[in-house]
């Protein structure tokens, strides 16, 4: 076989139990599509195969997470030198691949709920339970996907995969006008991204001479080395400009795909639409999964372009430090992320219905995500190469990304008990809550403070973490402290619209809304969320750092040997 | 005589790039949209091909050019099902015309 057909390759039989999380979700599917074909179109029997399948998952990732060792491709022999993986499993999709199914669990859970409280209401619901299941199962598939890849062609294919499903299960309710019109503007905009996207791909392509994302990040470090050594011999600074116009093309062009799946500016038009129209418990999953896995995307994108070595470079110039292409990433990164923040927090202070204030919260805290990927791009001078000094801006996101699956499922949780008893999701609806139903309204305030970030709850830890990753890397890039400000900023703001919805169940009251018995189950799921982020914000404070930063030591995977071979492509 | 090389490719599919943003920013019946977004990914798939073929010398462009043909195929599908779904809500398949949902 010809060797260069080798240097992509896929696991080898003996490596497909690193895949059993994959392998068991793709069963599951299968299993909820024929199940209908044994035992008749129940709507309870897909639900029951997918939380089935879920704690199958769970399992075989734990099992997984045991085996596989530190660093990029861990548990991966390449079957020829300088051959790259075009899947990792690595512990960062390890964590990711959790992250996922505990989620689908959750939802699946909040479907259940709504299904039993609708029961009658809207069969469409109940006999569209297959098709609900099938497309949850195959997005989460393709999120699974997005974060593992290593290689454009199978990012684009994941991207898809976890795209087209989620398009179809925002139309889920047929019968729905606001769904039907979600679920156009949500199609457009995602099919617009993903071809803008995928032609930067091609252009990323003829730049790089390849479709691998290691090959690429490999042969950008070689150009960095090659930067280094020149000013390192006082020869005029000429090559600092490392790239040309088709690579920032690409890349603005694949930025434009990534911005769409976490719904940051200027791709976020579509997420308080999407969010309002859609079936609360697909709201939530968009909300969660789906942003979390084009979080994970972001971080495997901006990984490559790290730089590996001293930061600044010694002798360079200080014009000409900020000239590469890592501190442009950084800096771009760092903008969207910035405006992404506050344009979710300002436009979320005029709402008035609780899906889109929620909606744009998302937005915001997408913003909060990226100002610590751009930490991850801007490496510290102190530490030069060490992993350990990238780790703090990785480590903040994930310990972020795991309080923003609880908040969120726990807000969006609570406001679903709310609509599905009272038909309305404009915040009127919560008016006198605290009385009406005080075990949804407590779980939901706790919630709501912190996504607002106030201790002692998750949220802060969470924003703890964020906040002095980046000010420790501002210590040699002062310009971070632009972020913090703007972080903080950005917090106070967002005090005002989530202590709106809590003020509006505890201050005010109309003595003419009834009580009402929300169902016991959506009241366990919401307070789980609520104890948990009082723990993470207690007792589990520093744990949940530990562990952020042991899951974030391997994402900067690069192949060794291909190194050399490649530098002459640039 | 003018020798077709990589260049010719390139300009064909950033002209072709640029006709799908035209069409895909100024369509505002919901097929026209999906037809300049399937523009836009030929525009790839040529570029793709083209790389492949002149530059880089191995076939993965044109390998990711069959799997993205297949993608365009399955967003499509997907696609036109979701407008069919909201004409029969709306009676229209102009993107504008859905303004419920705003704010």
């Amino acid at each position: 076989m010809n060797p260069a057909s080798l240097n992509n390759w896929l696991p080898s039989a003996d490596e497909l139990h690193l895949f059993s999380p994959e392998l068991i979700l793709v069963g599951t599917i299968v299993a909820v599509l024929v199940a209908p074909l044994l035992v008749g179109r129940r709507p309870a029997v897909p639900a029951l195969i997918a939380v089935l399948g879920c704690f199958v998952g769970l399992v075989a990732t734990w099992a997984v997470s045991t085996q596989i060792a530190d660093g990029p491709q861990a548990g991966m022999v390449p079957p020829a030198a300088g051959a790259t993986p075009m899947l990792l499993a690595d512990r960062f999709s390890v964590f990711y691949k959790l992250l996922l199914f505990l989620a689908l669990g959750l939802i699946t859970w909040l479907w259940l709920i709504g299904a039993q409280k609708r029961n009658g209401t809207n069969s469409a619901s109940e006999r569209g339970a297959t098709e609900f299941f099938v497309l949850l199962l195959t997005s989460a598939l393709g999120m699974m996907l997005m974060v593992s890849s290593f290689n454009l062609l199978v990012l684009i294919i994941a991207i898809e995969t976890a795209s087209l499903p989620s398009y179809a299960l925002v139309a889920s309710d047929k019968r729905s006008r606001l769904g039907a019109e979600a679920a156009l503007k949500y199609v457009m905009f995602g099919a617009t991204a993903s071809a803008i996207m995928i032609y930067g791909v091609s252009l990323l392509y003829g730049r790089f001479g390849t479709l691998d994302l290691s090959v690429i990040a490999s042969t950008l470090d070689a150009r960095y080395a090659e930067l280094r050594s020149t000013v390192a011999t006082s020869a005029p600074v000429t090559h600092v400009a490392v790239t040309d116009a088709v690579f920032w093309l690409g890349l603005a062009a694949l930025g434009v795909g990534i911005t769409f799946k976490i719904a940051a500016v200027p791709m976020h038009y579509w997420c308080p639409d999407v969010f309002q129209g859609a079936p609360i418990e697909v709201t939530t999953w968009l909300s969660v999964a789906s942003k979390a896995a084009g979080v994970g995307l972001l971080l495997r994108i901006v990984s490559v372009f790290t730089v590996t070595g001293p930061w600044p470079p010694p002798n360079l110039p200080p014009a000409a430090a900020g000239h590469t292409y890592a501190m442009t990433v950084a800096v771009l990164v760092g903008v969207l992320a910035a405006v992404t923040c506050t344009v979710g927090n300002l436009a979320a202070l005029r709402q008035e219905n609780v899906k889109r204030i929620l909606a744009y919260s998302s937005i915001a805290h997408a913003g909060y995500m990226m100002m610590a990927a751009a930490i991850i791009v801007a490496p510290s001078a102190a530490g030069g190469a060490s992993a350990a000094t990238y780790n703090t801006g990785m480590a903040a996101v994930i310990a972020y990304l795991f309080v923003y699956l609880l908040m969120n499922v726990g807000a969006f949780g609570a406001t679903a008990l709310v609509v599905w008893q009272t038909g309305t999701d404009h915040l009127s609806t919560f008016t006198g809550l605290g009385r009406r139903a005080p075990w949804v309204a407590l779980p939901l305030a706790v919630c709501l403070f912190s996504l607002v970030g106030l201790p002692p709850l998750g949220g802060f830890t969470a924003k703890w973490y964020l906040l002095l990753a980046l000010g420790k890397t501002a210590a040699t890039q002062p310009w971070l402290w632009i972020l913090v400000v703007v972080a903080v900023i950005n917090t106070a703001i967002s005090l005002y619209y989530y202590v709106r919805i809590i003020r509006q169940m505890y201050l005010t009251d109309d003595a003419a809304l009834p009580a009402f018995r929300p169902p016991g189950g959506g009241v366990a799921l919401v307070s789980a969320c609520a104890i948990i982020l009082l723990l993470l914000g207690t007792l589990w404070f520093g744990p949940l750092g530990r562990r952020a930063q042991a899951l974030a030591s391997d994402i900067y995977a690069r192949p060794p040997a291909a190194q050399a071979e490649l530098s002459h492509r640039m | 005589m003018l020798t077709v090389g990589l260049t010719q490719y390139l300009v064909l599919a950033a002209f072709l790039f640029c006709c799908g943003l035209f069409v895909m920013t100024t369509k505002r019946n919901a097929v026209g949209i999906l037809i300049g977004v399937e523009l836009v990914l030929n525009a790839a798939c040529l570029n793709l091909v083209a790389f492949s073929r002149y530059r880089v010398g191995t076939i993965d462009g044109q390998i990711a050019t069959l799997f993205i043909i297949v993608l365009a195929a399955a967003e499509a599908a997907v696609a036109i099902a979701i407008f069919v779904n909201y004409y029969r809500t709306l009676a229209t398949i102009d993107v504008d015309k859905g303004d419920e949902l705003r704010g």
